[in-house]
């Protein structure tokens, strides 16, 4: 297992959302996490990551122990985070966004992983001297999920990145995704989009009010009855 | 009267690119950490102190002075961000108000203690003089000043836009968050970005010390006329930063020939209110 996560609490300040949150990823495996508005997904990555300071609970990373960490920490060790709704530096170029996708590990900008983030995304490599603040919002997302595979992490969490795109661009931000997939790469997906992360991933997890109510491989998630009325919407 | 005018844009040119760099600390610094530091005029102030004391212990030219002040005030800058500034990051804004202006406070009674109420100047130079052209005169330490900044203004440029350090510096003013989840502890580059700012102000202080005094309350006009080239230039352009601060000079200058010597700051004022009413974001802020 690259990722095991064990009876993890977090919330901010007082106000709990996490309630002993438990799941794990294998190594190229990719994993969802659905769930509804609130249900606390995004505070799910964002403790994982360190910017949000879990409260009690276990997160292994690799077999180490990484509960607490802050998130300079935790990118160091392999793990990268491509927040919702992408938050690219809106004041850097395209390509500086993409360096600073190195900063934990910049020797890595020596093994040609700009041109392999060019050919993945070529709309980039056409943007590369743009402020990261004059994209479209697609591009905006790409930009991202590349900055995020710079650092060549061990595994990639992404929050949500169909998150206010053109249908035309979730299509084409997925077929990204089923190609990272292909490569290998270990991915741990949160989305409300539930038919798209159903169809891509190997597992995927439900997590409702702060609490994990079911998983299961992706396919019979995708067919159950909870899921097929409460989420896909018939 | 036209040839006092022109004088005055010349000496205001001058005046006000050093003004930019010591703006240009402060715009880092508040671009960078959202930390308001009232206490900026009083580095330059302290700076300027320093640079006499090293001119007159070795006898240098005030010019050269910043090669000893400039560590000096590195140092001092990442001693005041460890021990004062770093801890008021996650508090109210009062807190952070009362923490630099408690500084500034502090600074001014040291420097009362350590140099004494009266002003002190240094006499050293070997860039004594005037360059004549036609009826106009600039004074030689005054654009040697000028061309100074203009060369350090040009440094921190290329600092912020080719190197780690400064690419971190540009993230962490874009988005905290994601730039440590790319792995910037902010911590450093706030520390970093706080000992820049008070670095440039020894250069300036070194420069400024060339062709005028330094007395203990000298930092309220420095801080002032900061304040005034950050509103006016908004945050975000080096080019907006240079245009703000010799816009602020040429109006210091005009005030001081045509009014009142003691008028200088009463026209930066207006200006800094004026700005205030007109466009809020600065003459060359973004967004
Ligand atoms: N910074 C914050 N401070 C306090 N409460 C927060 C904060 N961020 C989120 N919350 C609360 O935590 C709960 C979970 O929010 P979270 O953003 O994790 O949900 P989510 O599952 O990602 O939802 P969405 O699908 O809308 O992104 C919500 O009730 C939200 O109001
Ligand atoms: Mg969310």
């Amino acid at each position: 297992m690259l990722i095991d996560v064990h009876e993890l609490n977090s919330g901010y300040g007082k106000v709990p959302i996490l309630h002993n949150v438990s799941f794990n990823v294998s190594e190229g495996e990719m994993v969802t996490i659905i769930g509804p508005n609130g249900a606390g997904k995004s505070t799910l990555l964002k403790t994982i990551s360190g910017l949000v300071r879990s409260k009690s609970g276990s997160v292994a990373f690799g077999g180490q122990e990484i509960a607490g960490i802050t998130p300079d920490q935790a990118v160091r060790k392999g793990l990268a985070f491509v927040p919702e709704g992408g938050r690219p530096f809106p004041n850097m170029t395209v390509m500086d966004n993409l360096k600073m996708g190195a900063y934990s590990n910049q020797e890595v900008l020596k093994t040609g992983i700009l041109e392999e983030m060019f050919t993945l995304f070529p709309v980039l490599e056409r943007r590369k001297n743009q402020y990261a603040r004059t994209l479209s919002g697609g591009e905006r997302q790409m930009l991202a999920i590349a900055r995020g595979l710079v650092s060549r992490p061990r595994l990639i969490m992404m929050d949500e990145p169909s998150l206010g795109l053109a249908p035309k661009l979730v299509d084409e931000i997925y077929e990204k995704i089923r190609t990272l997939k292909v490569s290998g790469l270990t991915v741990l997906l949160v989305e409300q989009n539930t038919s798209y992360a159903l169809e891509v991933a190997d597992r995927g997890y439900v997590l409702e009010n702060g609490r994990i109510t079911m998983e299961g491989p992706a396919n019979e998630l995708a067919t159950s009855d909870h899921i097929r009325r409460a989420y896909l919407g018939f | 009267m036209i040839e006092t005018a022109t004088q005055s844009v010349i000496t205001g040119t001058m005046m006000g690119i050093i003004y930019a760099l010591i703006a240009l600390g402060l715009s880092i610094i508040f671009g960078v950490m959202n930390v308001v530091n009232f206490a900026h005029g009083d580095f330059v102030m302290l700076a300027m102190y320093l640079s006499f004391t090293v001119g007159t212990l070795f006898a240098w030219d005030a010019v050269i002075t910043p090669v000893i002040t400039v560590p000096l005030l590195f140092v001092f800058g990442l001693i005041t961000y460890y021990l004062l500034i770093d801890r008021t990051l996650r508090q109210m804004y009062v807190v952070q108000l009362a923490v630099t202006v408690g500084l500034q406070i502090l600074m001014r009674s040291a420097a009362l203690i350590i140099w004494q109420a009266q002003p002190r100047a240094l006499q050293y130079s070997f860039i004594q003089g005037n360059i004549e052209i036609g009826p106009y005169s600039i004074l030689t330490s005054r654009l040697v000043g000028a061309v100074v900044s203009l060369i350090f203004i040009g440094g921190i440029a290329y600092f912020l836009n080719k190197t780690w350090s400064g690419k971190a510096m540009r993230a962490a003013s874009d988005d905290l968050d994601v730039a440590s989840l790319m792995g910037v502890n902010y911590h450093r580059t706030y520390a970093l970005t706080f000992a820049i700012g008070a670095a440039l102000t020894a250069v300036a202080g070194g420069l400024l010390m060339s062709f005028q005094q330094t007395d203990p309350q000298g930092g309220v006009r420095f801080g002032l006329l900061s304040w005034c080239v950050l509103a006016l230039a908004g945050l975000g352009s080096l080019p907006g930063l240079i245009v703000s601060g010799i816009i602020v000079g040429i109006a210091e200058t005009f005030a001081i020939s045509f009014i009142d010597p003691r008028a200088r700051l009463l026209a930066v004022y207006a200006i800094f209110i004026l700005v205030l009413w007109l466009r809020p974001r600065g003459l060359f802020g973004r967004k």
